[in-house]
């Protein structure tokens, strides 16, 4: 009896502090040089890909305290690469990124939620000076005292006004866009 | 025996690859002459897009007219030719030849270098030759234009040469690649 008691006093004492550990979360930002944004657009029928080279990612996150966990991220948009300067120029021009307006691009989750392969969030997109929500998928992996959190998105460029006039035609340039990203987090200091 | 190589005809299949591949080398003059002077934008994009998509049947056409001619001889030349009549008449189809290859895959290296994959009229993706690169799309461009001259001024040589064929030596040059024409057995 005395034996039962002991057993389940430690068990309160353990599941104390593994409540205690809930719902604080490890602050990080992201490695710019290690770090990945990649789209995928369709153009004439075929994929191309591109990134952002410059952008910033703010994440408080813990697993087991995903109510506290958040994704914030700023994206400079004049940082598109698409590996060719003409499209890159096309890009940033009013009809389609409107850069001069919109510099940047701004995501922030709004819930995260656990799935049976990583982790799920729905969040808010600031893209061209249109908000809408967008769910991403990713994985969560510590490493070392950082993390890497990597996974996808698709939205379509037009919810946003991404490809006004001529660029509206989703023939030439396809409306759904993938997103890839692969952030190696570094503890915020 | 439409399907074989008679000694004073092209057989159908020798005329099909002869006339298809015209009328699309006539589409892609048109197409890809008329985007160099679009403005960057949605229509030229639209417009290259079908450039690719037929250059891409041409070179797939060109492959398999090469296998047919390997395994098929065509018919003889006249027998009045004199020899330079004779090695000009065999540069300009070995030129025809390399060029239906040269063309389309000048072609997708630039698009290649650009980083604009290829798509057959948006069915599928053709796989990059080359990375991205600048440098090579300039220099391809270069080349795949330049050609583009040649072939037009081979073409240009090709159908005179038919016509003074056809109304100067009074020979069967023309008519045995006409289908729906009949060329009397050579004795």
């Amino acid at each position: 009896m005395k034996k039962l008691a002991l057993a389940v006093t430690s068990t309160l004492v353990i599941a104390a502090a593994t409540a205690a550990a809930d719902g604080s979360v490890a602050s990080f930002t992201a490695a710019a040089e290690q770090s990945r944004l990649e789209f995928v657009g369709v153009q004439a029928g075929a994929e191309f890909k591109g990134v952002f080279h410059k952008f910033t990612a703010s994440v408080e996150f813990a697993p087991d305290a995903l109510a506290g966990s958040r994704i914030d991220v700023q994206i400079d948009m004049n940082s598109v690469d698409s590996k060719d300067k003409d499209r890159d120029t096309t890009m940033r021009d009013k009809d389609v990124f409107d850069v001069s307006h919109n510099p940047t691009a701004h995501y922030l989750t709004k819930t995260i939620t656990k799935t049976a392969t990583g982790f799920a969030a729905v969040g808010a997109l600031t893209l061209r000076g249109v908000t809408k929500d967008v769910p991403i998928e990713f994985q969560f992996a510590p490493a070392g005292g950082g993390a890497k959190l990597s996974g996808s998105a698709k939205l379509n460029r037009l919810d946003f006004g991404v490809g006004q006039g001529e660029w509206k035609s989703t023939e030439t340039i396809g409306d759904a866009v993938k997103i890839n990203f692969s952030l190696v987090l570094k503890p915020k200091s | 025996m439409p399907n074989q190589n008679s000694p004073t005809r092209y057989s159908a299949v020798a005329q099909g690859f002869h006339w298809i591949i015209a009328a699309l080398i006539v589409t892609q003059f048109t197409l890809g002459w008329t985007a160099q002077f679009l403005p960057l934008g949605a229509r030229k994009v639209a417009r290259l897009d079908w450039h690719k998509s037929f250059g891409m049947t041409i070179l797939t056409l060109a492959v398999l007219r090469l296998l047919w001619r390997l395994f098929n001889r065509p018919p003889e030349l006249p027998a009045g030719m004199t020899p330079i009549e004779r090695t000009l008449a065999r540069a300009t189809h070995v030129l025809f030849y390399a060029l239906l290859f040269v063309m389309p895959l000048t072609g997708w290296m630039m698009s290649s270098a650009k980083n604009y994959s290829v798509s057959w009229f948006h069915q599928f993706t053709w796989p990059n030759l080359i990375g991205p690169n600048e440098q090579a799309f300039n220099l391809l461009r270069i080349v795949h234009d330049t050609l583009s001259w040649l072939l037009f001024a081979l073409a240009l040589l090709h159908i005179l040469a038919a016509l003074k064929h056809h109304f100067w030596n009074k020979d069967d040059v023309l008519k045995r690649m006409l289908p729906f024409t009949k060329t009397e057995k050579r004795s």
